[in-house]
C-alpha cells in the first residue's frame, strides 16, 4: 500500500531534474518587464517567464510572434470538411439508392454532416496543436517551478552557468527581484 | 496584433464587471479553491437525495428494458413523447454554456469571466444527459451504436439526407468540442489547484487535468492562440446544433412542425432556458460559498438581461407561429394551433406561455433583476415553461395528426416520469461532484481583471 502511495506521489509531480541557470522571482509586473528587456538586451534570448496570468507587457518585451496553432487548425478544418463530404458521397455511390426522388449526390443536405465534421476535426487539431506547440503535457520539468507562480508571483528563468550566471543574477537584482536563486 | 487579451483596468472593464479592486491574486486563489474540500453535511444530504432519485430512474429504466417500450406511455401516433421532450430540453440547456464561454468571449463581454466555468460544466453535463434519451427512446439502448455512420452487412449506409443522421453528427460533435473547451479552460486553474492540493490522489488528478502546466510564456502564447479558435468554432456550432435539432421536426410535413421559423426559434429558446438554469445554479453557489464578491450582483443582472432578451425572442416566435398559421394557406396548421391552446393540452400550452412570456416580463424592472430569491424563483418558472414548450411542440402535433380520426390523448406514464426525474438527478450528480472537485470559477480569467501590482503606478 505504501508503495502505491509513493507511486501516486511520484506521478503527481515531476521527476527530479537538474537545472542550470538563474531564477528571479518578481511581484511587480513592471519590474519583471524591465528585467526581461534588460536580459534580452544582454543577449539572453532563450529565457522563460512563468506567470499566473499572461501579461501583455511581458509578451511585448519578449517580442513573441503569433502562435502557429491557427494554421494547424485551418488544415484540420479543411480535412474535416473534405472527409465529411467524401463520406456522404461515398455512401451514396457505394450503394446507389434513390431516396424520395432526390439526387444521389445531394449537396445541400450533405453540407450539414460535412460542416459538423469540419468543426470536429478543426477543434481536435486545434487541441493537438496547442498541446504540441505549448510542449504539453509537461512530463519533464523544463524550468524550476514554484507554486507561487500560480498565485501572484512572476518567475524569470534564464538558463546559464558560471560567470554568465553571475551577470544574470546582477541584472535580476538590479531590477528589484524579490528572490534570485542560482541552480547549478 | 497580440494573442492575449490585455489585462483590463477597472475603467476599461466597466464598473461591476470585475471583482473588487481590493481583491488580491492570492485571495482569489484562496476564495475559489476553498470550494475544493471535503464536503459538509448539507452537500452529503443533497447528494444522497440526488442518488436516491437517480436510483428510482434506473429502476424505471430496468422496468422498461425488461417489459419493453409499452410501459413508456407511447400511444400511436404519439411515438415521440417525454423522452424526445427531455432530449430537446437538455440539448437546449447545454447551449447556454457555449454561448457564455464562446460567443461572449468573441464579443469581449467581460462579465462572462466570472460565470463561464459553471455554464460550461452545465453544457457538458447537459449534453451527457441529453445523449441518454435517443438511446432510451430506441427501446434497445445496447444497439445504440447503430446510430453511428457505418454501413450494415449489406453495405447499406445510413441516410445522410435525414435530419436524424445530422443530429448524430451535430450532438456528438457538440459533446466532443464542448468537453474539450471545458477541459482546456480548466488547464491553468487545475495547475493552481494542484499547487495547493494536499492529498496525493487529488494532486495526481490536477496534474493530469493541467497537463503539467507551469504557465510559461510559451504555454500562454499557444493556449490563447488556440482558445480563440475554440471560441470561433464553438460559436457557429452552438447555432448549428440546435438548428439541426429543430430540423428533426421542421423537415417533417406535420402541422405545427413544418416551419422555417424553427431554427432561430429553437436557438433562442435554448439560450433562454440555459441562462435561466445558470442563474439557478449560480445563486446557491455564490451564497453557500460566500462568493458574492466574485460573482457580483452586476453579473447576475447581466445574465437576467439575457433571460429577458431571449424571452422576448421566444415570445415573438410564439406570436409569429400563430400569425403564420392564421395568415397561411393551411387549414390543418390553423386547426393545430387552435388545438394547442384550446384543445386537450390547453393547460400545457398556457403553462408554456405564462412561464416563458408573461412571468419574465418582471425582468424589465431592475429591483427584480437584483433580488436573488425572486430571480431564482423566476428562473425556475422559465425552466418549467421551457420543458413544457418542447412537450407542447412534440406531443400536440403528434396527438392531433392530419387525419382527425387518429387523434389521441397522450399521458405521461410513471416510467417516463421516473426516468425524467432520474435525468435531472443524473445531471445534478455530475454538477455536485464538479463543484467540490474542480475549480468552479476561472481563477486565471478573473485574475486578468484584477488590478495588477505595478511599482511605478504605486509610486505616483
Amino acid at each position: 500500500m505504501k508503495a502505491l502511495w509513493a507511486l501516486i506521489e511520484r506521478l503527481a509531480g515531476w521527476p527530479a531534474e537538474r537545472h542550470h541557470g538563474v531564477m528571479g522571482v518578481f511581484f511587480y509586473v513592471d519590474d519583471a518587464v524591465d528585467a526581461v528587456r534588460a536580459l534580452r538586451q544582454a543577449g539572453h534570448k532563450n529565457l522563460s517567464v512563468l506567470s499566473p496570468v499572461p501579461h501583455h507587457e511581458i509578451e511585448q518585451a519578449l517580442e513573441q510572434g503569433p502562435s502557429l496553432v491557427r494554421w494547424v487548425t485551418f488544415l484540420g478544418g479543411v480535412l474535416g470538411f473534405t472527409a465529411g463530404m467524401s463520406l456522404c458521397i461515398y455512401s451514396v455511390l457505394s450503394y446507389p439508392l434513390v431516396v424520395g426522388g432526390k439526387e444521389l449526390i445531394s449537396i445541400p443536405p450533405f453540407m450539414i454532416p460535412s460542416y459538423e465534421s469540419m468543426i470536429l476535426l478543426g477543434g481536435l487539431t486545434n487541441l493537438l496543436a496547442m498541446l504540441a506547440l505549448g510542449r504539453l503535457p509537461q512530463v519533464k520539468l523544463r524550468a524550476p517551478y514554484d507554486p507561487r507562480f500560480s498565485e501572484d508571483r512572476i518567475g524569470i528563468w534564464v538558463p546559464c552557468t558560471g560567470a554568465e550566471a553571475e551577470r544574470v543574477k546582477e541584472i535580476l537584482r538590479g531590477h528589484q527581484a524579490e528572490e534570485v536563486n542560482l541552480h547549478a | 496584433m497580440s494573442e492575449y487579451e490585455a489585462a483590463m483596468s477597472a475603467d476599461e472593464v466597466g464598473a461591476g464587471e470585475h471583482a473588487p479592486a481590493t481583491l488580491t491574486q492570492k485571495q482569489l486563489n484562496d476564495d475559489v479553491l476553498k470550494m475544493i474540500s471535503w464536503p459538509g453535511w448539507l452537500w452529503w444530504m443533497v447528494f444522497i437525495l440526488d442518488l436516491a432519485v437517480l436510483a428510482v430512474g434506473f429502476l424505471a429504466l430496468r422496468n422498461q428494458i425488461v417489459l419493453g417500450l409499452g410501459v413508456a406511455g407511447y400511444t400511436r401516433p404519439v411515438m415521440w413523447a417525454a423522452y424526445i421532450t427531455n432530449f430537446v430540453f437538455w440539448v437546449g440547456i447545454a447551449h447556454c454554456g457555449t454561448l457564455v464561454s464562446a460567443v461572449l468571449y468573441l464579443f469581449r463581454s467581460h462579465f462572462r469571466r466570472a460565470v463561464y466555468r459553471v455554464a460550461e460544466a452545465m453544457t457538458v453535463f447537459g449534453v451527457l444527459t441529453a445523449g441518454l434519451f435517443p438511446l432510451l427512446h430506441t427501446g434497445r439502448p445496447w444497439f445504440g451504436y447503430w446510430l453511428v455512420a457505418y454501413p450494415n452487412q449489406r453495405n447499406l449506409w445510413p441516410n445522410f439526407r435525414s435530419p436524424l443522421e445530422w443530429d448524430v453528427f451535430a450532438v456528438t460533435t457538440y459533446l466532443t468540442i464542448s468537453s474539450v473547451f471545458f477541459l482546456v479552460g480548466l488547464i491553468p486553474d487545475a495547475a493552481a489547484a494542484r499547487d495547493r492540493a494536499k492529498h496525493p490522489l487529488l494532486k495526481l488528478l490536477y496534474q493530469v487535468v493541467s497537463f503539467g502546466w507551469i504557465g510559461t510564456n510559451n504555454n500562454w502564447k499557444h493556449y490563447y492562440g488556440a482558445y480563440i479558435f475554440f471560441a470561433a468554432m464553438a460559436t457557429p456550432l452552438v447555432f448549428s446544433v440546435h438548428s439541426v435539432v429543430s430540423w428533426d421536426f421542421a423537415m417533417a410535413q406535420t402541422p405545427g412542425w413544418h416551419s422555417t421559423l424553427f431554427a432561430p426559434y429553437f436557438v433562442a429558446g435554448a439560450i433562454f432556458s440555459g441562462v435561466a438554469l445558470v442563474i439557478n445554479l449560480l445563486i446557491p453557489i455564490r451564497k453557500t460559498f460566500k462568493l458574492e464578491h466574485i460573482v457580483t450582483l452586476d453579473h447576475m443582472e447581466k445574465l437576467s438581461k439575457l433571460v429577458l432578451l431571449t424571452s422576448c425572442m421566444v415570445g415573438y416566435s410564439y406570436l409569429t407561429e400563430f400569425f403564420m398559421a392564421w395568415f397561411g394557406p393551411s387549414k390543418l396548421e390553423r386547426d393545430l394551433f387552435w388545438y394547442r391552446f384550446f384543445g386537450h393540452y390547453w393547460w400545457a400550452a398556457w403553462i408554456m406561455f405564462t412561464c416563458n412570456v408573461i412571468v419574465p416580463l418582471a425582468l424589465w424592472f431592475k429591483p427584480v433583476r437584483r433580488n436573488m430569491p425572486v430571480l431564482f424563483v423566476l428562473c425556475l418558472f422559465v425552466n418549467v415553461g421551457m420543458w413544457f414548450e418542447r412537450f407542447v411542440i412534440i406531443a400536440t402535433s403528434l396527438a392531433r395528426p392530419i387525419d382527425p380520426a387518429a387523434t389521441v390523448y397522450y399521458k405521461m406514464s410513471w416510467t417516463e416520469a421516473a426516468i425524467t426525474a432520474g435525468a435531472f438527478a443524473w445531471f445534478f450528480m455530475y454538477f455536485l461532484i464538479f463543484v467540490r472537485v474542480l475549480p468552479a470559477f476561472s481563477i486565471a480569467e478573473i485574475k486578468e481583471t484584477l488590478v495588477m501590482p505595478m511599482r511605478r503606478k504605486k509610486a505616483t
